[in-house]
């Protein structure tokens, strides 16, 4: 019970810190929508282009602007030792991840859900798709909160080199755009690869607290 | 009681510390003193287990923290020589985080009295952004009363601190001492305190 009142503790705490960083939110969105145009101006008005590869570069282009603002995924919570409190207050640093990991999908992942349909119109993308892309992005986006842990816990360790988080994203992140994108290639049935999808998040769901606890471990060893 | 035997800690291979031996019971005061760079800070964190110790064990009612380190941090505060409120919440937020991650019953106008000692009572729905360097390290330290929990673990309470605060800071001490609880602290201040052991660093 006390655990359970922590939880929502926890949960109330990263909201308020959302909604009073919520510009961070915004810009995101903007980065997204304005390399979305870019795409299209560079491309030109051949419909038919725009359609076949409409579902790969938002696909891309998701996963570029998620991987924009991980720096903060545990950064502020780190240098101020709160992090460090939270543990103390009777959260293991797997637990801690965890909850991070689904606050990170719920506040930052979800809000782009609005923006696929928008962005669909602008590559004049066929309903059916939106709906595929709507359906691997909440799949998919979990990954990327997961990823996004992962990156961002190691960046704790290493303060030089910030793109580095980035690249780690986007190389775990082949997986995700291989079969995510490929469902729109098949026909009818694509629950196969829809599991598959899944398969890959609940994996990365088991290693990902395991990742970044060790890395938030080491990264508290090493200050 | 706390017991610390044959505690040593190497960073990167150089010696921070040897051979350290601490006991702390109840009504106690201990002051960790030394120069800069002589590990006082590693010290406390070794105590606290948030860094491994080389050799040496740490107990804590009987039992070693490593075994049951939730119970040890359940009774245990540790205020650090940063801020922990975070800068985007306003006081009280802050201060209702606290209160229930240490699951402490203490009622709002307790909050507001305290608020209203440290002289920051009029800063009850401001961001912590927005207060002094002094005022923040004061909210830092009502965590000590807000927790209310047994071990009192404080790295460098006197930082930022005008004489009235070290004055109510010193009584607070003296009074959770009194109340049967324990106090290990790290400073170069040289607080007026009965009774107060010190643990020489060199």
């Amino acid at each position: 019970m006390i655990l359970f009142k922590k939880l929502i503790l926890f949960f109330k705490r990263e909201s308020k810190l959302f909604y009073s960083n919520i510009v961070d939110l915004f810009s995101n969105i903007l980065f997204f929508f304005l390399s979305v145009f870019v795409f299209v101006f560079a491309l030109g008005t051949d419909e038919y282009l725009l359609k076949t590869i409409g579902v790969g570069v938002i696909w891309s282009l998701l996963l570029l602007s998620s991987t924009l603002n991980l720096r903060k995924f545990y950064e502020s919570d780190f240098e101020n030792g709160i992090l460090t409190i939270i543990h103390m207050g009777g959260f293991s640093l797997e637990l801690i991840v965890i909850l991070k990991i689904f606050s990170h999908f719920i506040f930052v992942q979800i809000p782009f859900l609005i923006s696929l349909p928008i962005a669909g119109l602008f590559f004049n993308l066929p309903m059916h798709d939106v709906y595929i892309l709507f359906l691997t992005f909440i799949i998919g986006s979990l990954i990327l909160s997961c990823l996004g842990s992962i990156s961002a816990s190691m960046n704790l360790l290493n303060r030089t080199n910030y793109s580095i988080g980035s690249i780690i994203v986007l190389l775990f992140s082949i997986p995700l755009i291989i079969f995510s994108v490929g469902i729109n290639n098949v026909d009818n049935s694509f629950n196969s690869l829809i599991n598959m999808l899944f398969g890959i998040c609940l994996i990365f769901l088991g290693i990902s607290p395991w990742a970044s606890a060790a890395c938030i471990k080491l990264a508290i060893r090493n200050k | 009681m706390l017991l610390v035997n044959n505690l040593s800690f190497f960073r990167n291979g150089i010696k921070i510390f040897e051979g350290k031996n601490l006991s702390l019971f109840e009504k106690q005061i201990i002051q960790i003193k030394g120069k800069n760079g002589v590990g006082k800070t590693t010290f406390i964190e070794v105590i606290l287990n948030l860094l491994e110790p080389k050799t040496g064990e740490i107990f804590w009612e009987g039992k070693n923290i490593k075994k049951n380190i939730f119970k040890f941090y359940d009774q245990s505060t540790f205020i650090m020589d940063k801020n922990t409120s975070t800068r985007e919440l306003t006081v009280i937020e802050n201060i209702n985080f606290w209160k229930g991650l240490s699951n402490s019953q203490l009622s709002d106008d307790v909050i507001i009295l305290l608020l209203k000692t440290f002289n920051i009572g009029k800063y009850y729905n401001t961001k912590v952004m927005y207060l002094s360097s002094g005022e923040t390290k004061k909210l830092e330290l009502l965590r000590l009363i807000i927790e209310q929990k047994k071990l009192w673990v404080l790295d460098e309470p006197y930082n930022h601190l005008d004489e009235f605060s070290i004055g109510i800071l010193n009584q607070t001490f003296i009074d959770h001492i009194n109340n049967g609880g324990m106090i290990i602290f790290a400073s170069h201040f040289n607080p007026n305190i009965n009774n107060l052991k010190t643990l020489d660093f060199g």
